[in-house]
C-alpha cells in the first residue's frame, strides 16, 4: 500500500481510534450485544482495532491468521458476523473522512480512496466466507447427528422389532427409514415390525406414501409391518386426505400393536406364579 | 441355462443363484409349471437370497409364475428378497401384491405348511 496512506494512518491513529470506538458503541445494540459487559465489549473493540491496524502496516491484501483467529473466537462466543463487517466498514468510513480532511489534492484522494477500497473489501469477503464455512460446518454436523437419531430399529422380542419415529419425515429421511428397516429385518430376523408414529407431528400424503412404500418393501423381504401410535387427529387427516391404509394393520398404541404382534408370532405373555 | 427344481415331499424348492435374464426366467416358468403338473406338488418355495437385481420384466414373470402355480393348485412363497431388491421393486411400483413372502427358506416352509394346513 501507498506509504503515504500508512504514514497518514500512524499520524492520526489516536483520532481514528477514538472515532471508531464511538461508532462501535453506537452500533452495539444492533448486534444484540447489550448483555455483554461494557469492559468486555471495549476490550474486544480495542483488540479488533489493533488487529486491523497491525494488518494495515503489514500491507497485505487478504485477512491474515490473526484476523481469522479473532473472527473464529468471536463466532464461537456467539457474536455476529455483522459486528465484524460493520466494524470494518466503519473503519473505512472513518479513515476516508480523515483522509479528506488531511489531503487536499482531489486526484490523490481518489487514488487513496481506491487503494483503501481494494484493501478492505477482500478482507470483508474473506470474513464472510469464513463465517459461511463455519455455518456450513455446523449444519453438516447437525445433519449427521440428526441422521443418527433418525431411524433406529430396536429388537424387542425374538422376531419382533420396533421403529419409533419422531419428528417430520422428508424424502431423505424416508429413504433412510426404509434402508434401516430392511437391513434391520434381515439382521434381527424379525417377522413383525411395529412402526410407531406417535412422535410424527403431521402425516400428509407424502409421509403416508413413504410409510406405505416402506411397509410394502418390508413385506417383500418377508416380514410384516404394523403401524402404531395413530393419534385421533392423525386418523382424521388420513381419512380426510383419502389415504388408503387398509392394506396393512394399524393400531392406536404401541401396547396394542405389541399384543397383536405377539399373537401373529403365536406367543403370549403370561404372569408367573 | 436352466434352473434346477428340487422336490421335497409335497413341496418344490427352487433357489435362484444366478442373475436371471429374460430367457432363463421364461424357461424357468415353463419348467416349474411342468414340474408341478408331473409331481402334483402342493407348495413351492422360490428362494431369492442370492439374487442382487430384479428388473421389471423378471418381477412380472415371478408374479405370473405365482399366479399360474396358484391356478394349478400349488401355493408359492417367495423368500430371501434382499433389501436392495425390495427397494428397487417398490421404486418401480411393483408391489407383488398377493404374493406371500418370508425371510428365509425355513420360514417360507413354515408359512407354506401353515397356509396348506389352514
Amino acid at each position: 500500500m501507498d506509504k503515504l496512506i500508512i504514514q497518514m494512518f500512524n499520524k492520526n491513529r489516536q483520532e481514528i481510534f477514538n472515532r471508531w470506538m464511538e461508532e462501535m458503541e453506537s452500533i452495539r445494540e444492533d448486534h444484540r450485544l447489550q448483555n455483554i459487559s461494557d469492559k468486555a465489549y471495549k476490550d474486544t473493540n480495542v483488540e479488533f482495532f489493533n488487529i486491523i491496524f497491525a494488518h494495515l502496516e503489514r500491507n497485505e491484501y487478504k485477512a491474515n491468521d490473526e484476523l481469522t483467529d479473532f473472527a473464529e473466537k468471536l463466532f464461537q462466543l456467539g457474536w455476529r458476523l455483522s459486528y465484524l463487517t460493520q466494524g470494518l466498514q466503519n473503519f473505512r468510513r472513518i479513515i476516508l473522512s480523515v483522509l479528506f480532511d488531511t489531503e487536499k489534492s482531489s486526484t490523490k484522494v481518489f487514488d487513496m480512496f481506491d487503494e483503501i477500497d481494494r484493501w478492505i473489501d477482500p478482507i470483508i469477503n474473506q470474513l464472510i466466507n469464513e463465517s459461511a464455512k463455519n455455518w456450513e460446518n455446523t449444519v453438516s454436523i447437525q445433519k449427521v447427528a440428526l441422521q443418527e437419531l433418525s431411524a433406529p430399529l430396536i429388537p424387542v422380542f425374538e422376531n419382533i422389532s420396533v421403529m419409533p419415529l419422531i419428528g417430520t419425515i422428508d424424502t431423505e429421511r424416508a429413504k433412510l427409514i426404509m434402508e434401516n428397516l430392511l437391513t434391520g429385518v434381515i439382521k434381527h430376523r424379525s417377522q413383525v415390525i411395529l412402526i410407531d408414529i406417535t412422535g410424527v407431528p403431521v402425516v400428509d400424503t407424502m409421509v403416508a406414501h413413504h410409510i406405505i412404500q416402506a411397509s410394502e418393501a418390508v413385506r417383500l423381504v418377508g416380514a410384516q409391518c404394523i403401524l402404531v401410535g395413530i393419534r385421533p387427529e392423525i386418523a382424521q387427516t388420513i381419512v380426510n386426505l383419502g389415504i388408503d391404509l387398509g392394506q396393512f394393520p394399524t393400531k392406536s398404541t404401541l401396547y396394542k400393536g405389541m399384543q397383536s404382534a405377539l399373537e401373529m408370532t403365536k406367543r403370549k405373555i403370561t404372569e408367573t406364579e | 441355462m436352466r434352473i434346477p427344481i428340487l422336490k421335497l415331499h409335497e413341496y418344490l424348492l427352487i433357489t435362484i443363484q444366478v442373475d436371471l435374464d429374460d430367457k432363463t426366467a421364461l424357461q424357468f416358468q415353463e419348467d416349474l409349471l411342468e414340474k408341478i403338473h408331473n409331481t402334483g406338488a402342493k407348495g413351492v418355495v422360490i428362494d431369492l437370497t442370492s439374487v442382487d437385481m430384479i428388473d421389471s420384466f423378471i418381477a412380472k414373470v415371478l408374479g405370473d409364475v405365482v399366479r399360474m402355480s396358484n391356478l394349478m393348485g400349488a401355493k408359492v412363497v417367495l423368500t430371501g428378497i434382499q433389501p436392495a431388491v425390495a427397494i428397487t421393486l417398490i421404486d418401480l411400483g411393483i408391489m407383488l401384491k398377493n404374493v406371500p413372502t418370508a425371510l428365509d427358506l425355513e420360514q417360507g416352509l413354515d408359512k407354506l405348511k401353515q397356509e396348506l394346513g389352514g
